[in-house]
């Protein structure tokens, strides 16, 4: 009876070969990951807010609001 | 101004500053697919038992690994540099501000048709009313119109300051004896704020910045006025 012989070369190569795809496809996903959570939703929010802007209205609550210096509110 | 607990950058109100933003975004996702590979790598050398250290030749690995940063930094650089131009574009200012940096305030001059000319100091923490934002209101702020492009002179009377609203994406630096200028347009009405960025002696902290963006009728109302009042 005789033991099958180890492997005895490729070691690295074959840790490797199982690693090395794991590690780029876990990265690749990582950044897809971060353009489809953060990056889009963010450029669609500021398309969003653009989008349906009226800044004469959205001015005329900030000085009713009162946070304007060179504005008063109406009333006053 | 910042929120707080805030971490990231504040909302964009120009159209530069929204450029800077998704570039910001553009170069993370780069950095996070880098840092999650050298991550996994590092992982995977601590747990080997394959410990031989005489490796000869890697000639392959050599060129994989300066191949693929190169063409990673060739990734960053297009949109980086497109930024830049961007902001260097030619853009014909309706409205030319000069913002005089001083130990420890600003000082604005509107001098395209009159001579108006203010000083800007922090409300201190104890005058404020509610509302008010400590450490960044001032007593005059910079009104300029809305939605029109206006270019700002830089330069300081005596020591170094910066001038910097981060929501604009301006920062530019006092430098006496010597004019920066800077340009922006801003894409809403509001209230921005922003702080010296020059350590410039004790009260560097107290010297904030004001822009109050207005529509046009309103900012030469605000104009005539401090005219008048001057």
């Amino acid at each position: 009876m005789s033991l099958a012989k180890p492997m005895m070369r490729g070691l690295l190569a074959k840790r490797l070969r199982f690693h090395l795809p794991i590690a780029f496809g876990l990265s690749f996903v990582a950044a897809i990951a971060f353009k489809y959570m953060v990056t889009e939703p963010r450029k669609q929010a500021y398309a969003d807010f653009y989008k349906q802007y009226d800044s004469v209205k959205e001015f005329n609550a900030m000085r009713e609001a009162g946070i304007f210096q060179s504005v008063r509110p109406s009333g006053e | 101004m910042a929120h707080p607990s805030q971490l990231g950058f504040q909302d964009a109100a120009s159209p530069i500053m929204e450029e800077l933003l998704h570039f910001h975004d553009h170069a993370l996702m780069i950095v996070f697919l880098i840092s999650t590979l050298v991550l996994y790598i590092i992982v995977a050398m601590v747990t080997t038992k394959l410990t031989n250290k005489f490796i000869l030749d890697s000639q392959e690995i050599e060129i994989i690994w300066t191949l693929l940063p190169a063409i990673i930094l060739i990734l960053i650089a297009l949109p980086s540099l497109r930024i830049l131009y961007l902001m260097d574009e030619i853009n014909d200012p309706h409205l030319t501000i000069k913002a005089m940096g001083h130990q420890w305030y600003w000082s604005y001059e509107y001098t395209d048709y009159e001579d108006l000319g203010f000083d800007s100091y922090m409300i201190p923490t104890q005058d404020l009313t509610p509302g008010q934002f400590r450490l960044l209101e001032t007593d005059h702020r910079m009104v300029i119109p809305v939605e029109s492009p206006i270019r700002v002179l830089v330069s300081a009377e005596d020591v170094l300051h910066s001038w910097a609203v981060p929501s604009l994406g301006v920062k530019m630096d006092a430098v006496p004896g010597r004019l920066n200028q800077t340009a922006f347009i801003t894409s809403r009405p509001g209230v921005f704020y922003g702080q010296c960025s020059e350590i410039c002696g004790a009260n560097h902290s107290f010297m904030p910045i004001v822009v109050e963006a207005v529509p046009l009728e309103y900012f030469e109302n605000w104009s005539f006025l401090m005219l008048q009042d001057a």
